[in-house]
C-alpha cells in the first residue's frame, strides 16, 4: 500500500492501493468514534476488483485472464469516447470539456473537500485525483495527443486503472463544493459523476442501491423502497391514524384530487423510516387549507430520483414520469417534500431535459412552507420548541438551487433558540451521505460514512451546539433532507449521541407540527420518549 | 530577415484571434443546449446575491417576471479577473504568487493597447515629442518596469512553490513549468529591454507604428527583439494550453456556474430541447440500447427498461 501516493500509481500498484490511517482522521469535540475497517474477505478479493481502498462501492468483478482486462480497458475507452460527442452527451459536455482543459492544477478545490479534511488530507481524496488521472486518459488514450505524455504527464492505463477510477468516481459525495472555490470554474465533482456515467451507461455497472434496487425497482414497482401504488396508499392511511392519534387532529391525506393546485411529491423513504414526516406535511397543509394531493401513480408517489447520481437516461425518465404524473392530475404545481436531489432533479436538471410544454412548475416546500407560516395561517406557540436547534444546509437545495433563507425565516420564527452552524448557507458541507452513499451499508461503506463522510458535518454540529453538548439540554438538528436525515441517523445511533448528548433530528415539518398550538405537545420525541 | 519579424507579428497577431475564435466556436458548438448547473451565489440575483439566494427561493416564481442584475455579474466577474478573488478566498499562500504574476500580465497588456493608441495618435499627425506623448511615455516607461518585475518575481515564485509544495509538486506537469517558464523568459527580456533602451515606450510605439504602417524598418534593439519573438509565441501557445482559461472563464462562469436561466423565460430554449432529443444515443447498457444500434434521446427517456410493456404514452 502507497504511502507517498502519485497519480501514476492507479495503474501499477498490486493489490490494495491505498489504506487509510485511521489514527490520521481528526478527532472531534463530540464522540464520534473511528470505526475499524472490517477486513475484505479473501473471496471478495479474488472476486471483485477490490483494489483502490477499504471501501468497495461498485463490486466490479475481478477480470479472470489477459482478454476480459483488454474487453474491461476498450469497454471504458469505448464509454469515454461517447462521453465526449453531442449525441450521447448534449446535456453535459460543454460542461464535461471546460472542466477537462482548463485547470492549472492549483489544487484551490483541496482545502474546501470535506473527504480531503476528513481523512487526514490524504492524497486519494483531492478532488482533482480522480481528474487529473481522467485527463490523462483522455488525452493520452482518446484524443491521442501529441506530447500527451510531456504535456500532461504519463498516465498507465490497464485494468487496475479502469477499476480505480471507477471506484473514485464513488469518493466524492457530490456536492460541488470543490467547484464553488475553484477560481477557473472546473467542476471535479462533475468529473466524478461523469465517470459514474460511463460505467454506468457504456459498463453495466452500477452501485446496486442506485440502480437495480434504486431506479430499475421504481420504473419496476413505482418506488425505490419496493412499495406499489396500493401499498403505498395504504401505508399513508396508516399514517394518518397514528398520527391523528398522536397529534390530536384529524389527518387525510388526500390521493390523485384532480386539477388540485398542489402534488406533493414526497421521497417515500419518508413513508417507510419517518412517518412524521409524511404525517407532518399533511397535517400543516391540511391546516393552512391548501388546495393539494398525493399521486398514487407508480413513480409520482416517490420524488426519489437516483439517476442524477450516476446516469443521464435513469434521470430522464424518472423526472418525465414525475412531470406526465402531474400534468395527468392537472395541478397548478408540484411542490416537492424534503429531498435534496429530488429538489434538484425535477426543478434544475429536467428544466432542459423536457419539453416545456410537458413541464409543470415546481417550487420547493421551504418556500411552500414559508408562505404558510408567514403568513399566519397556522396557530403556533414557539414557546413549544423551547430547546436549541440548528439548522442542516442540503447541499442540492442550498448550494445548487440558493434556496437559502425561506427555510431560515421559518426557523427563526418558531425555534427561539435556533443557532447556525460554522459554514452555513451556501458555504455548508455535504452529511456525508450525499450522492447516494446515505443508503449504503456493505463493503465498509457504513464505516466510511462515519469515519471520512459524515465527520465534517458532526463537526458543524458539535460547533453549533457547542455551548450545551450533554445530556442536559435538548437539542434539536433540522435536517429537511431525506438522505440527509438517514446519514445524520446513522451517526447519532451509531455513537449512541441521543443518549450522550440528548440530541434528536428530523426535518422542518416536524419543527413547525412541534409548534403548532392546535396539535398535541411533544409532537417531536428525543431518546427515552414514546 | 525584418520583413519576417513583422510577418511573424502579423502571423502572431492572427494565429492568437483565429485560436481564440476556434476555441470559442467548439465550446458554443459541443451542444445546442447545456442542463442548468448552477452553483450559488450568483451575482446576478440582486439582494439576493449576498447570501447564495436564487429566484426560485420567491412563491410561483413562475409567475414573475425575470430580474437579471447585469452589473452583478459585471463586478463579481471584475472582482474575480482583476483580484483573483477565489484564489485570494480559498488559497491565499497560492494567491502571493499568483496575483503579481497576473497584474504584470494585465499591466502589460493595458500598457501595450496605450502605447498601440499612442502609435494610431502618431499616425494621424500627433507629433512624438508633445508633452502629452512624453507624459503617457513616462507612464508606460513606470508600467513595463513595474509588470517586468511583477512577472518574474511572481513566475519564479510560482515554480518554486510547484517545486516545494507537495501537493502542488504532484500535479504540476513539465508542460506548466515551461508555461510560467516562458512568461518568466518574457518578462526578463522585457526588462533588459527597459534597461538598455532610452525609453522603453519610444521603441514599443516604433514598432507598433511601423507594424501598422507597414513600414518594415530594422528593429535596432537586440533584447526589444527577443522579447516581442517570446511574445510572439505566447500569442500562439496561449489559446493552445490550459492557459486559454483566461478567455473560457468567460463561459465557465456566465454559461456554467452562473446559467440559471429557467426555460420558462427561454422561448430559444423550448425550441432547443425537442430538437436534442432526437440526437440518437448509443450507450451500450443493457438499460439503453442493450449494445443494439441506436435509439433517439425521446425514445430513451419514453421508454421503461424495467417494465417495457407499460411505458406512458408521449408523442410530443
Amino acid at each position: 500500500m502507497k504511502d507517498n501516493l502519485q497519480l501514476a500509481d492507479v495503474s501499477i500498484v498490486e493489490g490494495q492501493m491505498v489504506s487509510i490511517d485511521l489514527a490520521r482522521i481528526p478527532d472531534l469535540s463530540i464522540d464520534v468514534a473511528k470505526k475499524p475497517w472490517k477486513p475484505v474477505t479473501d473471496e471478495h478479493r479474488e472476486n471483485t476488483c477490490c483494489i483502490l481502498d477499504e471501501v468497495c462501492v461498485l463490486n466490479i468483478p475481478r477480470p479472470k485472464n489477459r482478454v476480459e482486462e483488454e474487453e474491461l480497458v476498450n469497454k471504458f475507452l469505448d464509454g469515454m469516447r461517447k462521453l465526449f460527442t453531442t449525441e450521447n452527451n448534449w446535456v453535459f459536455l460543454p460542461l464535461l470539456e471546460t472542466s477537462m482543459e482548463y485547470c492549472v492544477q492549483c489544487n484551490s478545490c483541496s482545502n474546501a473537500c470535506h473527504l480531503y479534511e476528513m481523512s487526514g488530507e490524504h492524497e486519494m481524496y483531492r478532488p482533482n485525483f480522480r481528474s487529473e488521472i481522467f485527463r490523462r486518459i483522455y488525452k493520452q488514450y482518446v484524443k491521442k495527443e501529441s506530447l500527451a505524455k510531456w504535456r500532461y504527464g504519463d498516465m498507465g492505463l490497464n485494468w487496475k486503472t479502469v477499476t480505480r477510477l471507477g471506484e473514485l468516481a464513488y469518493r466524492c459525495n457530490l456536492c460541488r463544493r470543490c467547484a464553488q472555490t475553484c477560481p477557473i470554474g472546473v467542476d471535479n465533482g462533475l468529473l466524478a459523476r461523469e465517470i459514474r456515467k460511463i460505467f454506468s451507461q457504456e459498463m453495466n455497472i452500477h452501485p446496486r442501491e442506485l440502480h437495480e434496487k434504486g431506479t430499475m425497482n421504481q420504473m419496476k414497482v413505482g418506488s425505490t423502497t419496493g412499495m406499489t401504488p396500493d401499498v403505498a396508499k395504504e401505508n399513508v392511511e396508516f399514517i394518518d391514524e397514528d398520527y391523528s392519534e398522536i397529534s390530536g387532529v384529524g389527518i387525510h391525506t388526500p390521493f390523485d384530487v384532480h386539477g388540485s393546485d398542489i402534488l406533493l411529491l414526497h421521497n417515500a423513504g419518508e413513508v417507510m423510516a419517518w412517518p412524521e414526516n409524511i404525517a407532518a406535511f399533511s397535517l400543516i397543509f391540511q391546516e393552512a387549507g391548501l388546495s393539494w394531493t398525493l399521486s398514487s401513480k407508480a413513480m409520482a408517489y416517490d420524488g426519489v430520483n437516483y439517476g442524477v447520481f450516476y446516469d443521464d437516461t435513469q434521470t430522464a425518465r424518472i423526472a418525465l414520469q414525475h412531470m406526465l404524473a402531474a400534468k395527468e392530475l392537472g395541478v397548478g404545481k408540484i411542490v416537492i417534500g424534503e429531498c435534496g436531489h429530488a429538489h434538484k432533479a425535477l426543478t434544475v436538471i429536467a428544466d432542459r431535459l423536457i419539453p416545456f410544454e410537458f413541464q409543470v412548475p415546481r417550487e420547493s416546500c421551504y418556500v411552500t412552507l414559508r408562505d404558510i407560516v408567514m403568513s399566519g395561517r397556522l396557530k403556533l406557540d414557539p414557546a413549544r420548541n423551547d430547546f436549541p436547534v440548528t439548522l442542516h444546509d442540503p447541499c442540492n437545495i442550498v448550494r445548487l438551487m440558493g434556496i437559502v433563507e425561506p427555510q431560515r425565516e421559518i426557523v427563526r420564527k418558531i425555534a427561539p433558540k435556533f443557532r447556525e452552524m460554522p459554514c452555513k448557507g451556501v458555504d455548508n458541507y455535504c452529511c456525508g451521505g450525499g450522492s447516494g452513499f446515505a443508503i449504503m451499508t456493505r463493503n465498509n461503506i457504513e464505516e466510511w460514512r462515519g469515519n471520512i463522510t459524515g465527520r465534517k458535518k458532526m463537526w458543524q454540529i458539535a460547533e453549533a451546539f457547542k455551548d450545551c453538548l450533554g445530556q442536559e439540554t435538548r437539542k434539536y438538528i433540522c435536517a429537511p433532507c431525506s438522505n440527509c436525515k438517514g446519514q445524520i441517523r446513522e451517526i447519532l445511533e451509531h455513537n449512541d449521541l441521543y443518549a450522550k448528548n440528548n440530541f434528536s433530528y428530523g426535518g422542518l415539518v416536524e419543527l413547525i407540527v412541534n409548534a403548532m398550538s392546535n396539535a398535541s405537545p411533544g409532537f417531536i420525541k428525543w431518546e427515552g420518549e414514546e | 530577415m525584418t520583413t519576417l519579424f513583422y510577418i511573424l507579428a502579423y502571423l502572431a497577431i492572427a494565429g492568437f484571434f483565429c485560436l481564440v475564435f476556434l476555441k470559442v466556436k467548439s465550446y458554443l458548438q459541443a451542444s445546442p443546449l447545456h442542463v442548468r448547473w448552477e452553483i450559488y451565489p450568483v451575482p446576478h440575483e440582486g439582494e439576493k446575491a449576498s447570501y447564495g439566494g436564487s429566484f426560485m427561493e420567491e412563491k410561483e416564481w413562475w409567475t414573475k417576471p425575470r430580474h437579471v442584475d447585469y452589473f452583478g455579474d459585471v463586478k463579481a466577474l471584475l472582482a474575480e479577473v482583476l483580484f483573483l478573488q477565489s484564489t485570494f478566498e480559498h488559497n491565499l499562500k497560492l494567491w502571493f504568487r499568483s496575483y503579481p504574476f497576473h497584474f504584470g500580465m494585465y499591466m502589460l497588456m493595458g500598457g501595450t493597447i496605450i502605447v498601440l493608441l499612442s502609435a494610431i495618435a502618431q499616425t494621424f499627425g500627433a507629433s512624438p515629442d508633445d508633452g502629452g506623448m512624453i507624459f503617457v511615455g513616462n507612464i508606460i516607461n513606470a508600467v513595463v518596469l513595474v509588470s517586468s518585475l511583477c512577472i518574474i518575481g511572481g513566475g519564479i515564485a510560482l515554480i518554486h512553490h510547484r517545486r516545494t509544495n507537495e501537493g502542488l509538486k504532484r500535479y504540476t506537469t513539465p508542460e506548466m513549468y515551461f508555461n510560467i517558464g516562458i512568461f518568466v523568459v518574457f518578462g526578463f527580456f522585457g526588462l533588459f529591454a527597459w534597461i538598455v533602451a532610452p525609453s522603453y515606450f519610444v521603441t514599443a510605439r516604433g514598432f507598433l507604428y511601423n507594424l501598422i504602417t507597414f513600414n518594415f524598418a530594422p528593429q535596432p534593439d537586440t533584447w526589444f527583439a527577443l522579447h516581442l519573438l517570446v511574445g510572439y509565441f505566447l500569442l500562439i501557445w496561449i489559446p493552445l494550453t490550459q492557459m486559454a482559461h483566461f478567455f473560457m472563464k468567460y463561459f465557465t462562469y456566465h454559461d456554467i456556474r452562473w446559467g440559471d436561466e429557467p426555460t420558462t423565460y427561454s422561448e430559444k430554449n423550448k425550441r432547443i430541447i425537442p430538437n436534442a432529443l432526437k440526437y440518437a444515443v448509443t450507450w451500450a447498457s443493457n438499460h439503453i440500447t442493450g449494445g443494439a444500434g441506436s435509439k433517439t434521446w425521446l425514445e430513451v427517456a419514453t421508454s421503461n427498461p424495467a417494465a417495457p410493456k407499460t411505458p406512458r404514452e408521449w408523442n410530443p
